[in-house]
């Protein structure tokens, strides 16, 4: 009885303070991620608390439920249409790109650390995957708006190279526990089997669970717990069968995050915070079993081990692998550098130990180590880094006075709900007389908690709330009226996109005639921009992708689909 | 850019009863033309609205600033148009505009187009200037507003 009580309140208490650090960590920059790391590690062996906890079983088994948790999130959120943009590049990352990382890794910690080829591989492959919650996290965060081919490209690959990883893991410790007679086919075989069978079972999985999502009929609460049983019993089912259950998280997740759904918003709000206490626990509990005072011995070698992976092995793999999509070399070096290691290469650190062979915690330590040290390094420095390689793009500054809520049939439909300040450029209009976008139609008005009765004929004051039902893709012309263009980002965005804004469909030798530049190289005058743009950018142009024709610069402004509607020009 | 040169006291006005795009830009072609005869209201207003297929002037906030190269003027001309009620003008922010500034520049005037441009578009991102602008009540007042206006600062 006594030793519950105290349990559930050490629990809420690690909770809650590694909840209000979260706010420390925004004040100092420092990575979340590693405050709870660094939590975890204090209350450990060689911490204040000096609490013993070295249940590898266990940690395994949290780990991985987290693991999944934090993917299907990630999933959930990951818009299919990015995908038009980053799907290629991210598999060559995830696959080839792992590999090289592996070999080019193992490589420095074979002239390291006093070990065969065989153990070298297996820190190299260990450590060879970026990490799916480090990287959302840390995108995501701090107001970070990416030019959507690095952010797709990024979280895309964190999100399906961990089944390479687990893999060439798996392999190496089989290998070093008995010599299969051949390696070549095994492996071959096992990489069909769990990416095959973690595709087929991610989708197939998501499209069953979203459809049982649509059909059943539940108490509101129980959507997300749906949602999330569903997504366990994939990752479960899928890894239990032999598959990538990872994959199938991930991939279940993107499912359900691109269809219709009922329930969506409450789903997703949930598995937000769900998420949340998924990193917190996991991170908190590998902090927890690693043994500080182990570090220091392999602190050098485990260093350059680092050094290597992340100044050699990551650049060449990412060169290497994006060299077919000529993405700029601004976006490569930020690739590159935003190798993220996070819980991943921990829990594969465990597999060893599980395993029981000998001298492993050397690579659970090294594991360790070189994701303290990515974190801290890369993890600090990720938003410098966008800003001086000038891959941020104008955040969107009216998501925060504005809610999204669910609309109870499935539907492309959304009702948002903003709230008029002082300088909302609506205060004072009539409704009646708003520029409302073609799909948006004014369903209440809240004054002072009351809804008013014939919203169209009120004229629109500071504090109320006004309820829209409306098309995704309008959103952003009803933030016009009803935001207020904070001055400071409608400057940034002029400064940014150039003050006047063209069609896409502007052709060369229009704008040519317009303001006397020339029509560029290799570009015929009857082109339009949208079709320049998109053979200057190989296909793959985005929101923010910038050229100069003489003394003007074009800035891709708005894409539908896969076209470019609207491009800013300014002149210099 | 020296505004003064560009504008004269009969090309700075106070206009009702316009309801689109086309009739202001008719109307301000008409006022340039008074002044630099060679062309036509009409071929000026062709030449603006020309410019607008390519993507709307409008700057946001309910400003906009068409403007064309023309052939057969000698130099470069700008007319400030302040309306009473807001027109639709396709800008990006959809925003009703009602304070257009026009300008026109002969064909070969290549880089110092772009150069009034740029200051054109920097001079009526300034909201204190444009404020001023809309609370004028006459053709004169308006004048004197936009002949006031400094940059802000050197620092922004």
């Amino acid at each position: 009885m006594e030793l519950t009580n105290q349990l559930i309140l050490f629990g809420a208490g690690l909770l809650l303070i590694s909840i209000i650090a979260s706010v420390v960590s925004d004040r100092l920059g420092a990575p979340l991620l590693l405050i709870f790391l660094s939590i975890g590690m204090l209350l450990g062996e060689d911490g204040l608390f000096g609490i013993a906890f070295d249940d590898v079983q266990a940690a395994h088994l949290i780990g991985s439920v987290a693991l999944a948790v934090i993917l299907f999130d990630g999933g959930l959120r990951t818009q299919l249409s990015t995908f038009r943009v980053a799907l290629k590049p991210a598999l060559a990352l995830a696959t080839v790109g792992v590999a090289v990382t592996a070999g080019l890794t193992a490589a420095a910690a074979y002239w390291l650390f006093d070990l065969n080829w065989t153990q070298a591989l297996l820190i190299g492959a260990i450590v060879s995957s970026t990490d799916a919650a480090a990287v959302f996290s840390l995108l995501h965060s701090r107001g970070l708006e990416l030019k959507q081919r690095v952010a797709a490209t990024l979280e895309i690959e964190s999100g399906s190279n961990d089944p390479m990883a687990i893999l060439l893991t798996i392999l190496l410790v089989e290998l070093l526990i008995q010599q299969p007679d051949s390696l070549a086919l095994a492996a071959t075989v096992e990489f069909v089997q769990q990416m095959g069978l973690g595709a087929v079972f991610g989708i197939a999985g998501g499209i069953l669970l979203a459809a049982t999502i649509n059909r059943i009929n539940l108490t509101p609460g129980l959507y997300p717990l749906l949602a999330l049983g569903g997504a366990l019993a994939i990752f479960g089912g899928t890894a239990v069968l032999g598959g990538s259950g990872f994959l199938a998280a991930y991939l279940a997740g993107l499912v359900l995050g691109n269809r219709k759904l009922q329930a969506s918003q409450n789903i997703r709000r949930f598995h937000d915070g769900f998420a949340w206490l998924a990193q917190i626990t996991m991170f908190v509990v590998l902090g927890l079993l690693v043994t500080p005072s182990e570090l220091l011995p392999i602190a050098i070698p485990a260093l350059l081990t680092a050094a290597a992976l992340t100044l050699v092995a990551r650049p060449l793999a990412v060169l290497l692998c994006l060299a077919p999509f000529r993405f700029p070399w601004r976006e490569q070096a930020f690739i590159s550098w935003v190798g993220l290691r996070g819980a991943v290469p921990i829990i594969l650190g465990l597999f060893p130990l599980l395993a029981g062979i000998e001298g492993a915690e050397l690579f659970f330590n090294v594991a360790f180590f070189v994701v303290l040290i990515s974190l801290i390094i890369q993890g600090w420095t990720i938003a410098p880094a966008a800003r001086w390689l000038g891959l941020e793009v104008p955040p969107d500054s009216a998501a925060a006075q504005r809610q999204e809520i669910d609309v109870p049939q499935q539907t492309d439909y959304e009702i948002v709900v903003y709230r008029l300040t002082e300088n909302s450029p609506a205060r004072l209009k009539p409704i009646g007389t708003l520029a409302l976008p073609d799909s948006a139609q004014v369903a209440a008005l809240f004054r002072g908690g009351v809804a008013l009765s014939e919203p169209q004929r009120q004229i629109l004051q500071a504090q109320d709330h006004i309820y829209l039902v409306v098309l995704p893709e309008d959103i952003p012309g009803l933030d016009r009226l009803f935001v207020a263009p904070l001055g400071p980002s409608y400057l940034e965005e002029q400064r940014f996109f150039g003050e006047f804004t063209l069609s896409g469909q502007t052709r060369l030798i229009d704008l040519a005639t317009a303001y006397g530049v020339s029509v560029p190289q290799g570009a015929q005058p009857e082109e339009t921009l949208n079709d320049y743009l998109l053979w200057v950018f190989n296909g793959r142009a985005v929101v923010g992708d910038r050229v100069r024709i003489d003394n003007l610069q074009f800035t891709i402004r708005e894409m539908r689909d896969s076209e470019i509607t609207s491009v800013g020009m300014r002149i210099r | 850019m020296d505004i003064e040169q560009l504008i004269s006291p009969e090309r700075v006005r106070c206009l009702s009863g316009l309801e689109d795009k086309e009739q202001v830009l008719q109307h301000v072609g008409e006022l340039i033309s008074i002044a630099d005869p060679q062309l036509t209201g009409t071929e000026i207003c062709d030449r603006l609205m020309a410019r607008e297929r390519l993507g709307s002037t409008g700057l946001g906030h309910g400003v906009a600033l068409p403007h064309a190269r023309l052939e057969g003027i000698e130099r470069a001309a700008g007319a400030l148009v302040r309306l009473d009620h807001g027109i639709d003008f396709q800008a990006f922010d959809k925003t009703p505009v009602d304070l257009l500034f026009v300008l026109v520049v002969p064909e070969h005037f290549t880089d110092e187009h772009l150069q009034i441009l740029a200051a054109l578009a920097e001079m009526f991102s300034d909201p204190e200037l444009c404020e001023r602008l809309r609370r004028t009540e006459s053709d004169r007042e308006l004048h004197a507003a936009l002949s006031e206006w400094r940059p802000a600062s050197d620092a922004t």
